[in-house]
């Protein structure tokens, strides 16, 4: 755990550190990601789906916010459409049209949730969103959740009847809208999916809010059962042929990802480096303000140096360290924190010169292991003692000032 | 002279201009109801366009429907129903707004004020400052 704590804390600081390339990068995977998915399910329109359009349009979108994105893979969508047919788009841009127009000037933040939505479908995963929805998000997010689910089955139906759409039938136009209708307002499947998601979202938040111990996790654990249940009644009820294997295979990839995501996020403050400008009368200030970190990271490797000799390995200080150890392995934080310490104590150069002075004008003799293997204990604790330059201890010393009073006490009294 | 916690209080101060403040001061420059009485017209003018395209996609859907009974049917009648599925969702979506409105004022009133607050505190430090170098 303390290793994972420590891993933690490094992305942390690296993120604080490299924040203005990770950002951009990551935005560009998530453009790189969402192009490949509409090319993937509605790539009609063979120019823009092209791997150098892709690409440009993905670098792109990494210096745009993500509201942007969103706009850009919906008209992406919209062009692809046009291509198949002329009802494709205008059944899916008025429903896009709809979304952008009556709910996203309240939650833009939440159009991140529409375009991961689709995307986690295509990959099989789609039980993350609710989870990660209610841990990180509020109940106002079932409606982008929502909305990414309908989405997501109106191009799925699209694609499955693209040969039907592309066919220049002129009078059928009308039909085929409403059969495009008809399968979004009619299809139990869809109706099913947004009723579980919602209802897992909700109970996610709620539980996660709870002032109980591990909230995170037991919203996670009941929020995928709750999902798993809902889905089920609704698979028995409207006999939508959901593969039950790929549902609670699913569900356990999502409750991992649900688990590594409340490990990165819960109670973890990405604090961004800030870097403003302002001044005053005599000065222009050029500030840059770094976050603090909570817990000091060793920076330096620990080197274990075995002993060969069996006696030497008892010797007192080698069970003290072992000791301490123990001690703090309960607290990570504080165990990490002393790790450093003890990291830099054991990084002093390998034994190999016969005295080394300190700052106390001591001296620690350092023997070579030949003749460390010829005493005994005795002998061995003598040896590894701090000596000054007339080959005392502290207390030999002592002992010694001591004595030599007491000798002059008693020759004044001689006297 | 360089002051450390006047240049620590000027660097929050400019981190919350760079985010947050930017919404806030723009909010705060609106009386309470001039600010949400903008917002609800624009709501309004929304909900216009999205019912109309709401009514596109039903004509478009039953046009077939509506073609054969245009004759038949109580035009009057039809009227009115789609005046007041209108109305309903014109006044719905408007007080969504004015509720979404108002607090999101309210929030952004406040951190103004933790803002003005923070101005005064820099505004005693220089004259305390002023007064030390006299």
């Amino acid at each position: 755990m303390a290793q994972l704590l420590l891993i933690r804390e490094q992305i942390k600081s690296i993120y604080s550190r490299y924040e203005a390339f990770i950002v951009p990068a990551l935005k560009f995977l998530l453009a790189l990601i969402a192009m490949l998915f509409i090319n993937d399910n509605v790539g009609y329109a063979e120019r823009l789906s092209g791997a150098a359009v892709t690409v440009l349009v993905s670098l792109f979108c990494s210096f745009l916010p993500l509201n942007f994105i969103v706009i850009l893979c919906a008209a992406f969508i919209l062009l692809h459409l046009y291509a198949l047919s002329l009802e494709a788009v205008l059944v899916v841009g008025a429903m896009v049209f709809l979304m952008f127009l009556l709910y996203y000037r309240f939650a833009p933040k939440d159009t991140v949730l529409l375009l991961l939505t689709p995307i986690l479908f295509a990959m099989k995963i789609p039980y993350v969103i609710p989870l990660s929805a209610g841990l990180m998000g509020t109940p106002a997010s079932i409606v982008s959740v929502g909305c990414g689910v309908v989405i997501y089955y109106a191009l799925s139906y699209v694609s499955s009847i693209a040969p039907v759409l592309a066919a220049s039938d002129s009078e059928g136009i009308f039909e085929r809208i409403r059969m495009l209708i008809d399968a979004i307002i009619q299809n139990k499947e869809l109706l099913m999916v947004i009723v579980a998601f919602s209802a897992t979202i909700l109970m996610v938040y709620l539980i996660r809010r709870l002032p109980v111990d591990h909230s995170w996790t037991i919203a996670i654990i009941t929020g995928t059962l709750m999902n798993i249940l809902i889905i089920l009644i609704g698979d028995l009820k409207y006999n939508t042929y959901i593969s039950i294997g790929s549902l609670i295979f699913g569900s356990i990839v999502s409750v991992l990802v649900s688990i590594v995501l409340k490990f990165f996020v819960f109670n973890v403050d990405y604090g961004r480096t800030e870097r403003v400008q302002f001044e005053d009368d005599e000065y222009y200030y050029y500030v840059k303000a770094v976050p603090k970190n909570t817990v000091a990271i060793p920076n330096k490797k620990v080197k274990k140096i075995k002993g060969q000799s069996g006696d030497l390995q008892r010797s007192g200080s080698i069970s003290h360290t072992s000791r301490r150890s123990r001690s703090e392995s309960d607290v990570p934080e504080y165990h990490m924190r002393r790790s450093a310490t003890k990291g830099s104590q054991s990084e002093e150069p390998p034994v190999t010169s016969r005295s080394k002075g300190n700052k106390n004008g001591t001296k620690r003799i350092i023997l070579p292991e030949e003749e460390v293997k010829d005493m005994d204990l005795a002998e061995q604790s003598r040896a590894i003692r701090r000596v000054d330059g007339s080959g005392m201890t502290g207390i030999e010393r002592a002992a010694a000032a001591k004595a030599r009073q007491d000798r002059e006490e008693r020759r004044r009294h001689e006297q | 002279m360089l002051n450390e916690s006047r240049i620590k209080l000027m660097t929050k101060m400019a981190v919350y201009e760079e985010r947050e403040g930017r919404k806030s001061m723009s909010i705060g420059t609106y009386f309470r109801g001039d600010y949400i009485g903008k917002e609800v017209i624009k709501s309004i003018i929304y909900a216009t366009v999205a019912y109309l395209i709401i009514i596109g996609v039903y004509v478009c859907y039953d046009f077939q429907i509506l073609v054969q009974d245009i004759y038949r049917m109580d035009l009057v009648q039809f009227g009115i129903k789609i005046l007041k599925d209108y109305l309903k969702l014109v006044v719905s979506y408007s007080i969504v707004t004015y509720i979404y409105y108002a607090m999101r004022y309210q929030s952004a009133r406040r951190s103004l004020r933790s803002y003005y607050n923070n101005l005064r505190r820099l505004n005693s430090m220089y004259r305390k400052e002023e007064a030390e170098t006299k």
